[in-house]
């Protein structure tokens, strides 16, 4: 039964993804026959959605590893700081306007600072031989304090007008997709979900307590910090190509739980084609709506994502990661 | 001022009209417009007898009109964001436009600080009114506002033939600007079609409502983001790619190295006849601010449209 289910998201989604392609502020047909058109098709639509695809899986997977591993129905990638930490660091970047490796600078100055601050929560959240839970989660809460007041901070002394457009940045923007982002992020998140999901049984148990992992031949520490490797990339790797989009990473998992159960083996791959699939849509709209203005791809996605959950909980009486 | 004041009472008096069911209200109504009608007239008397001492700026473009002006030794105040002339960033500052610091604008003792609508919040003036600090703000936000603008600031600062000079020197250098005169001699049967970006990544150009826009339409040029439905639009490069621009002008950023940070969007526009044929230019920031500068502006772009 859930295979079907399976297959029929996946169908969704890619269906979703070629309608992204084709449709927007003007639709632009397949057999692409003036120069125009062709350019805008794989200069900029292609890129654009499978970044927001990529950036969706990422979101959604690393959305459901991470509810698993702090045991937390109420915890998303951005938890961690692990986006504060790309934000502080791709601001600098903007407000700075260092520009020592091109269009990449601000890309690659978020991914290091999203993989810095995974290590540092990382560290705070090891004791006694392994990752806890709860230090993981508290330590990933203090830090995302830390890091968005230094960033209020360096908003509220710069003058500069870079200042704004970071927060545009930080904000989510899809605008900028191009293809030599596609391979690093492609390459990261693939490794994320490909980890995620080969250890979706090892997190199963997890999620029933240590001791029962344990009873079940897993090592607890172990699993759990192979899968926090994973979030990071993941979500890192988001971050760093489109900055901050909200509701994917927290409620995705969630909708997909109503639908297919909470085997994760199940779960994170449908969490990341949901995710896809959602910020597709999202973006979608965002490009189309008002042109030639675009709104911000991460609005849309809550307005169309949360009265759907908020109807999904209504109809549904069993909660559970 | 007295614009204020006026637009305040026709405020007032539009509410006491049609609902006359509350007498305590009414009373009220004419109590604060018999003592608006007797601020005006002492304010003014007070206020055209010689210009202030002590002004505070509230707006990078105010400041640049006051030392226009020959005010620039009795401004006490500016924001951060006022960077020219040059002696303006030695000035005390009090914080940025949108938000000033009440205690460090209070703590200057202006005798007038000077504001606009066009980025200081009016909650910010209606404090300063009731700590009865004395306010002047500008209503003007189009080219064409500016010279009345300037002469009606004179007119409250008491600096009225200077203002007024400077107010003539401005709207004739707009009338004058060389590009202008070219335009209008030999009109372009089809005007060049621009795109001028304030920001590169994301690409976010001046839309509607704005100096920039209303310079280019100055210039009989055609500005792409002329229909956007915000004056800053994020906008979309599929769109500016098959809108097909045949100018595209860059603005200033403080402290941004433009052609470094542009590479990137221009490679994405690299099909559209304004990069194929070189029609790019990296412009000042003249025209972000409604100030004596805007007449250099739009001969920048004249310079940039020939």
């Amino acid at each position: 039964m859930s295979q079907v289910r399976m297959l029929v998201l996946i169908a969704v989604t890619l269906l979703i993804v070629l309608c992204s392609v084709f449709l927007g502020p003007r639709i632009v047909s397949p057999m692409a026959t003036t120069d125009i058109d062709k350019e805008i098709l794989f200069s900029i639509r292609l890129p654009r959605v499978l970044v927001a695809l990529l950036m969706g899986m990422a979101l959604g997977a690393s959305g459901a590893v991470l509810q698993g591993i702090l045991r937390n129905p109420l915890a998303d990638p951005y938890i961690l700081g692990i986006s504060s930490g790309a934000s502080l660091s791709a601001a600098l970047g903007i407000i700075g306007g260092l520009t020592f490796l091109g269009t990449f600078t601000v890309p690659m100055l978020a991914f290091c600072g999203a993989l810095v601050t995974g290590g540092i929560v990382g560290v705070m959240g090891w004791k006694r031989g392994g990752l806890w839970p709860d230090r993981l989660l508290l330590a990933g809460v203090g830090l995302s304090f830390l890091f968005s007041a230094l960033l209020m901070l360096m908003m509220s002394i710069s003058t500069d007008e870079g200042l704004r457009r970071a927060m545009l940045w930080i904000f989510g923007d899809l605008s900028m997709s191009e293809w030599p982002r596609i391979p690093y992020g492609l390459a990261f998140v693939m490794i994320g979900i490909l980890l995620s999901t080969t250890r979706a049984k090892a997190l199963n148990a997890l999620i029933l307590g240590d001791e029962f992992a344990h009873s079940l031949g897993f090592a607890p520490r172990r699993e759990r910090f192979i899968l926090f490797i994973s979030v990071g990339l993941m979500t890192g790797a988001s971050v760093s190509l489109g900055g901050m989009i909200g509701f994917i990473g927290l409620l995705i998992p969630h909708i997909m739980r109503f639908f297919l159960g909470s085997d994760s083996r199940m779960l994170i791959p449908a969490s990341a084609l949901g995710g896809g699939a959602l910020l597709c849509i999202a973006d979608l709209i965002s490009r189309s709506l008002l042109p030639p203005l675009e709104l911000p791809a991460g609005v849309i996605t809550a307005i169309i994502g949360a009265p759907y959950f908020l109807y999904l909980l209504r109809r549904k009486d069993v909660l559970s990661i | 001022m007295k614009k204020i004041l006026t637009l305040f009472i026709h405020d007032r008096l539009i509410r006491f009209y049609p609902r006359p069911d509350n007498v305590i209200e009414h009373m009220k109504n004419l109590f604060i417009i018999a003592a608006l009608v007797l601020g005006i007239s002492t304010s003014i008397s007070a206020e055209i007898a010689s210009p202030p001492k002590r002004i505070v700026s509230l707006a990078p473009n105010m400041t640049e009109i006051l030392y226009a002006l020959g005010l620039g030794d009795n401004i006490v105040g500016v924001t951060s964001f006022c960077d020219y002339p040059e002696e303006a960033k030695k000035k005390p500052k009090i914080g940025g436009m949108s938000d000033p610091s009440l205690e460090a604008v209070v703590s200057l003792k202006p005798d007038i600080v000077v504001m606009t609508t066009d980025g200081n919040p009016k909650e910010f003036e209606e404090r300063l009114r009731s700590l009865e600090v004395h306010t002047y703000v500008s209503q003007a936000r189009r080219l064409a506002d500016l010279p009345r603008g300037i002469r009606e600031l004179g007119v409250a600062l008491g600096v009225r033939e200077r203002a007024d000079a400077l107010a003539d020197k401005i709207a004739a250098g707009i009338r004058n600007s060389a590009g202008q005169k070219a335009a209008l001699a030999s009109p372009p049967s089809t005007p060049k079609k621009i795109l001028f970006i304030v920001w590169p990544e994301p690409l976010i150009v001046a839309g509607p409502g704005t100096v920039i826009n209303d310079a280019i339409a100055l210039l009989r040029g055609e500005n792409l983001a002329a229909t956007a439905k915000t004056q800053y639009p994020k906008y979309s490069i599929e769109e500016a790619i098959r809108q097909a621009p045949d100018v595209i002008m860059i603005g200033k950023a403080s402290g941004m190295d433009m052609q470094a940070i542009s590479n990137g969007i221009l490679q994405r526009l690299a099909t559209v006849p304004a990069v194929k044929n070189g029609k790019v230019c990296f412009m000042g920031d003249s025209l972000y601010r409604l100030g004596p500068r805007v007449v250099k502006g739009i001969e920048e772009l004249s310079e940039c449209l020939k």
